[in-house]
């Protein structure tokens, strides 16, 4: 669109699973006439000869014959609505809905207005109670959300537009403050990559305590209330402040993930830490006694229930050695806290030298080291070292330590490259279990800033 | 021997009223159904925050032919863009020769702006074809 508007005709060639989502993008970015040719899905499968034949073929929308139709894009005159300028206002819906209870819990259902469970219908009054959790106006303005920055429209919401679908999700107000929290971060719960994105939020400070979070048995299941309510009020309000979550225009994960229901919120067990070892939100920069919200964005988790006969530490470097997902580079350990004092007792004295220790330790399986360094592997086969001597190794373990923050491509390379692997310590110590996924941290914000 | 039956069902924990028979389904549905309270109606909000403003873009005057023209041909990095553009290239070599493509690839992820592209075709090209991958 950027060369459109700088004057040169364009021919957009997306594939017909994106075809709503390409059609969207185009009217939201104000082009919605925008000549899109579309192709046959997926593309990236297909040999040379294979998508020369596609050339040849149809458009599977318009079923034109796709190389004149492409041509045509960029050559066939312009109608008087192509040229069309001005503004349209997306249509919301009116201000308030009425109805029977049985009625509005469909019509909310209905219109994707939440996770399709039952809601707490946020009647005015039920929202007036709730915005008693904060000092902040109602119509304070508090950010933008969108589904993914920069190809999806970025929507504005206010302290009141929280405050509705709190009640939906059925916060109490002292949790409202923690809502607001994660909504200013404009992370969304639902991301609309293809790759069915999870995200995890996790609480530090006073409020876990003041609003009775459970960080002990059963830390990251449905036992507590502020645990439950909080993770889903993160999906319920990036759909309605985002635009989030419409299949195949906003949401395009193929499997989806269950985790979007509940967004694994978490607070952490720091009364059990040991000694030395500092909180989550300590490690990125609060004071202890601040309240912290801290998002997190991965794929998966594995639980991992194993008596190894050498120490935990031991075992999950193993683990990160062959762990792989979509990710390869990022990990977030969540720790009982007996295999955290356990570490402790080995010598780790705080979760920095436990996570620089899995970051220089840990491996690279041969196939995976391989597979995602092409290049690489050319110039093993050309006699190049260190890669040829990887090449000798056959399929074992290549010492290429994965776990560490890189730049962006093409960006020089950190002489200090800094761990990529996070440690959480939470769990009520029933045994000796943990859980390791390809979770990164994004960012953390303060709750004491919302009450 | 004469069964009472009023006393047999009382004895088995069943309403003697049974006996009156129960009335047929047709008359069931001509009887109206004893008025209940009206359920009360709510007014409830509107969940949905706001999206932006859209605002028209015209789209860009149409070429009156590709001969002689140059069609840069934009990957935006996904796997497979640039073995389809590839193709297109072959395709334009072997239909229209007098069509100059130029391949390049789209700096940053799939949605970031690439100026440095935008300043080349802006300078040396006539037309677009971008191909997202997947």
């Amino acid at each position: 669109m950027q060369v459109e508007k700088m004057g040169f005709p364009t021919a957009p060639l997306v594939t017909i699973a994106f075809k709503d989502l390409a059609k969207s993008n185009a009217a939201s970015r104000g082009m919605p006439l925008e000549r899109i040719c579309f192709l046959p899905h997926p593309m990236t499968n297909k040999s040379d000869e294979e998508m020369y034949k596609v050339l040849e073929g149809n458009d599977p929308i318009t079923n034109k014959p796709l190389m004149p139709e492409m041509i045509a894009a960029l050559t066939q005159p312009l109608t008087a609505d192509e040229k069309k300028t001005g503004t349209i206002s997306p249509d919301i819906g009116p201000p308030t809905y009425v109805g029977t209870q049985d009625e509005l819990q469909r019509l909310y259902c209905d219109n994707n207005l939440t996770d399709f469970m039952p809601i707490i219908l946020p009647t005015e009054e039920k929202v007036q109670a709730m915005l008693k959790g904060t000092s902040h106006k109602p119509d304070e303005v508090i950010g933008k959300l969108s589904a993914a920055q920069g190809a999806q429209p970025s929507w504005s919401f206010t302290v009141k537009h929280v405050a509705i679908n709190a009640v939906m999700a059925g916060a109490s107000p002292e949790y409202l403050p923690v809502i607001l929290a994660i909504s200013a971060t404009g992370q969304p719960a639902l991301f609309s990559s293809t790759s069915s994105f999870s995200r995890m939020v996790m609480l530090n400070g006073p409020i876990s305590d003041q609003i009775k979070m459970n960080y002990g048995i059963g830390a990251m299941g449905p036992f507590a209330e502020p645990n439950a309510v909080i993770g889903r009020a993160w999906t319920i309000l990036s759909k309605n402040l985002g635009g989030c979550g419409v299949p195949g225009l906003s949401y395009l994960g193929t499997l989806g993930s269950n985790f979007n229901y509940n967004n694994l919120c978490i607070a952490e067990t720091e009364n059990r830490l040991p000694d030395g070892w500092k909180p989550f939100h300590v490690q990125k920069g609060f004071k202890p006694d601040e309240s912290v919200v801290s998002i997190f964005s991965g794929w998966s988790l594995n639980n991992v229930a194993w008596f190894p006969n050498m120490p935990y530490h031991e075992l999950i470097k193993n683990w990160l050695t062959h762990f792989f997902s979509f990710g390869t580079s990022a990990a977030t350990l969540l720790l009982d806290p007996t295999i955290a004092r356990e570490a402790k007792e080995k010598g780790f004295n705080s979760k920095e030298e436990l996570s620089d220790y899995w970051s220089k330790e840990s491996k690279t399986p041969a196939w995976l080291y391989w597979d995602t360094h092409q290049p690489q592997l050319k110039q093993a086969q050309a006699g190049v070292e260190p890669y040829a001597s990887y090449l000798k190794m056959g399929d074992g373990e290549i010492p290429f330590q994965r776990f560490y923050r890189r730049g962006r491509p093409g960006a020089p390379p950190d002489p200090n490259p800094k761990s990529s692997i996070e440690v959480i310590v939470l769990g009520g110590e029933t045994n000796t279990y943990w859980a390791g996924g390809d979770f990164s941290y994004v960012t953390s914000a303060s709750i004491d800033k919302w009450r | 021997m004469k069964i009472n039956r009023r006393k047999l069902l009382s004895i088995l924990g069943v309403s003697p009223a049974i006996l009156a028979g129960s009335p047929a389904l047709g008359d069931q549905k001509k009887k109206k159904a004893p008025p209940t309270a009206v359920e009360a109606k709510l007014e409830t909000l509107n969940p949905k925050g706001m999206p932006p403003a859209v605002q028209l873009v015209p789209m860009a005057p149409r070429l009156d032919t590709l001969d002689g023209k140059t069609v840069f041909l934009v990957s935006d990095g996904f796997a497979g863009a640039d073995r389809f553009l590839a193709q297109i290239a072959i395709w334009f070599q072997k239909n229209m020769p007098s069509v100059k493509t130029v391949y390049r690839l789209k700096a940053g992820s799939y949605f970031d702006d690439d100026p440095k592209l935008m300043a080349e075709i802006k300078a040396s090209g006539n037309a677009m074809i971008m191909a997202y991958g997947h």
